[in-house]
């Protein structure tokens, strides 16, 4: 049954000449309806139109017709849109308004106006669609990254809305979380609402499928979910280079903060030549070794030795980098500040964003700012590269653009840590894989993880 | 424990700590705050703030000494062509910047309640139904708080890394303009997913209204009382101020004034007796 019809729609941001939707003709229908595409194609603008943040929140100019649930979005506020579509985003930090979980899930019906005797009951029935009944009294900020989504899952469910939206809301989860986040998500389908969801991780979710949009360029096209896979080519293996000396290491290592140790005694080392990867739950300790290796961080007890060249670091949220006009005058300012003799546009075009190199990095789609991050960070030749969850919202075929330039540098000589949630990327370039969790390093066989 | 209720208290600290200029009452109302922060919210909390509170009292006990060069206890003199900084340095001063300090510290922890023992939507179920939105936006903000201060964190950990290095306030930009860009985005990200659960659509209700329980009234009469005694007092004349200049004395001490701040403690104690 359709829920929704798009007629002719096409939608172009504030002061941008292009379109980011072109002429969207589709109709939207009951079950579960994925939507996959490249990143900057246009899905999270495709996706914001069905409750109606595009336009009305984003503004810009808007042709053709769209109709969800009965309403027309075009003429019809999000905030009056709330209760039949729910919406889940990408990042779960930036959706929290409260900071207990009961009052987070109750903030949609409080500005609805639900009556304050029916609040808890809602709230009690969408903690237990999203399956985190147990979550209940508990604050927000203490939660993992997949809990926090499914509390911003429960959220919207609250308001019982007829369709639920989710714009990549794995992307920044660890596979348990993910996991559990796409069971609640399937679960929904049962229950009898339509949901869509725009992933990267699609191997799971289309085999639960109805319907299958493919979004590029702006142009949506229907698939079927049964036969269609994604026409970039699988990460392979890559050559495994001879390493070298040892470049870093860490013995006996002990960190944390204010006194508290989030990494016990971890003994470690890398070559140079050698990618080492570190894998692990949301919250284990990844980040805070990378930042031990980097020398940002002070151990409590132990030594880091590294020796001395340059390094290319890659912070969780690499975004946070982006600051000069364009996204050639990023690369630039590293390559400078390095004294590499290398153009901007080797690896600009090493990652596909040659022809993006003279946008303001920041108008550029959540996957394209992160291989934004990574082409300003890692031209020419560090010595040492470290990469804190380098595949966040990427499709398949920049996470193989990112492969090839790490066996690239890994060539050269350069000494590679990459925390990881992305099996397909481990399995892509490690050489040895470091299990980090509850603050303790443990070494996998590679072979481990290939089976 | 009631945000109206917590509302009373500060207001009453508050009041008293600046309607005085005696050391020895503002620092009866320090030591309330402070007591009553120690209670609610552990010290591993509240250190950070504490460290900022001795930090501002020390800066403007230092700015007094040497700007002030009035009183008669000069402990040193710098030669007065010396611009601004020229002149007696003296014992007067220094007590009057200390005073200065104790105000400073007193108003900032006892505001500092709202922030530390109450969350975020105790103080917005609060507020009359009229603020209800401008509160929720408010508080929705302050979330982001630590979004920001992490981002500040990474974006200088990886600029130092890419080969920054801090040269003069130009070379800050590439500091500050990333870590401004990403806290604006934070916020149109944050009133994006509210506007997505119909922030705004009409009259908001809540999920607890507000409710006074015996303790939260306890505490509103304590302040009530504590604010009428200290009022009697400064009518009365029992709770004197005091001026350092121009030559030091010991702050005048009454016993009634110093009563009336005792019910300030009333917080503190409920907290102790409610574990």
């Amino acid at each position: 049954m359709a829920i929704g019809t798009i007629a002719g729609l096409s939608y172009w941001y504030p002061g941008s000449a292009e379109p980011a939707l072109r002429e969207v003709s589709t109709d939207l229908l009951d079950g579960l309806t994925v939507v996959a595409g490249p990143s900057g194609g246009g899905k999270s603008t495709f996706l914001r139109v069905l409750n109606g943040l595009v336009p009305h929140f984003h503004g810009g100019s808007i042709a053709g017709r769209a109709w969800v649930l009965g309403s027309n979005i075009v003429e019809t506020p999000t905030r009056n849109l709330a209760r039949s579509v729910g919406f889940v985003f990408q990042d779960p930090e930036l959706q929290t308004v409260y900071n207990t979980v009961d009052r987070e899930v109750a903030f949609g019906l409080e500005n609805v106006g639900v009556p304050t005797r029916l609040i808890a009951g809602q709230v009690q029935e969408a903690l237990r669609v999203a399956g985190i009944l147990h979550l209940a009294g508990r604050t927000v900020r203490t939660l993992s990254g997949g809990e926090r989504q499914r509390v911003a899952l429960a959220s919207s469910l609250a308001m019982t809305p007829r369709l639920v939206v989710l714009d990549e809301p794995t992307s920044q989860l660890d596979p348990d979380g993910a996991s559990l986040l796409l069971a609640a998500a399937a679960r929904l389908v049962d229950e009898g609402r339509a949901v869509i969801v725009s992933e990267h991780r699609l191997d799971r979710l289309l085999k639960l499928a109805t319907a299958l949009l493919l979004i590029e360029g702006g142009r949506v096209e229907r698939a079927d979910p049964a036969s269609w896979r994604p026409s970039s080519t699988a990460s392979t293996p890559a050559r495994r280079a001879s390493s070298g000396s040892e470049m870093w290491s860490l013995d006996g290592v002990t960190a944390g903060f204010n006194g508290q140790p989030v990494i016990e005694d971890a003994h470690l080392a890398g070559r140079s030549g050698e990618v080492v990867v570190l894998n692990g739950p949301n919250g284990g300790g990844k980040t805070t070794l990378l930042r031990l290796i980097a020398g940002s961080l002070a151990p409590l007890a132990g030594t880091v030795r590294r020796r001395p060249g340059r390094i290319a670091y890659l912070p969780q949220n690499p975004t946070a980098l982006l600051h000069r006009p364009t996204l050639r005058a990023e690369v630039k300012l590293t390559l400078e500040r390095s004294g590499d003799r290398e153009r901007p546009e080797e690896i600009l075009d090493a990652l596909g964003l040659l022809h993006v190199a003279d946008r303001y990095p920041r108008d550029l789609s959540t996957g394209e700012r992160q291989r934004a991050a990574l082409a300003a960070v890692l031209p020419g030749s560090p010595a040492l590269v470290l990469l804190d969850e380098p595949t966040r919202g990427m499709d398949v075929a920049a996470r193989d653009a990112l492969v090839g330039l790490v066996t690239r540098l890994r060539g050269r000589g350069a000494a590679i840590v990459l925390a990881t949630h992305d099996s397909d990327l481990t399995l892509a370039l490690a050489d040895r894989i470091a299990h980090v969790a509850s603050g303790r390093v443990r070494e996998t066989p590679v072979a481990a993880v290939q089976k | 424990m009631n945000a109206r209720a917590v509302a009373a208290w500060s207001a009453t600290c508050l009041v008293i700590a600046l309607s005085t200029a005696n050391p020895v009452y503002k620092s009866l109302v320090l030591a309330a705050a402070l007591t009553t922060l120690a209670a609610g919210a552990s010290l591993r909390r509240i250190r950070g703030l504490l460290m900022a509170v001795i930090l501002i009292a020390a800066f403007t006990t230092l700015l007094n000494f040497i700007s002030a060069h009035l009183g008669a206890t000069v402990l040193f003199e710098l030669p007065p062509q010396i611009p601004a900084l020229g002149g007696p340095y003296t014992l007067e001063a220094a007590a009057f910047g200390f005073t200065g300090g104790i105000t400073i510290a007193a108003a900032i922890l006892s505001a500092a309640a709202f922030s530390l023992l109450l969350a975020s939507h105790e103080v917005v179920d609060a507020l009359p139904s009229g603020l209800s939105r401008t509160g929720t936006a408010i508080a929705a903000s302050l979330n982001l708080v630590p979004a920001v201060a992490s981002s500040f964190i990474q974006v200088t950990e990886a600029q130092r890394l890419r080969g920054w290095r801090p040269r003069g306030p130009r070379s800050w930009s590439e500091i500050v303009v990333p870590v401004v860009l990403t806290s604006i985005e934070a916020s149109i990200q944050l009133a994006e997913s509210m506007e997505a659960r119909g922030f705004g659509s009409g009259p908001r209700t809540t999920a607890e209204p507000t409710r006074m329980r015996r303790s939260d009234w306890l505490m509103v009469a304590a302040a009530a009382l504590a604010l009428a005694l200290f009022a009697i007092s400064r009518a009365a004349g029992w709770a004197a101020d005091w001026l350092p200049y121009p030559r030091l004395t010991a702050p005048p001490i009454d016993l009634r004034p110093l009563v009336a701040c005792v019910p300030l403690f009333t917080p503190a104690l409920l907290w102790r007796l409610g574990r």
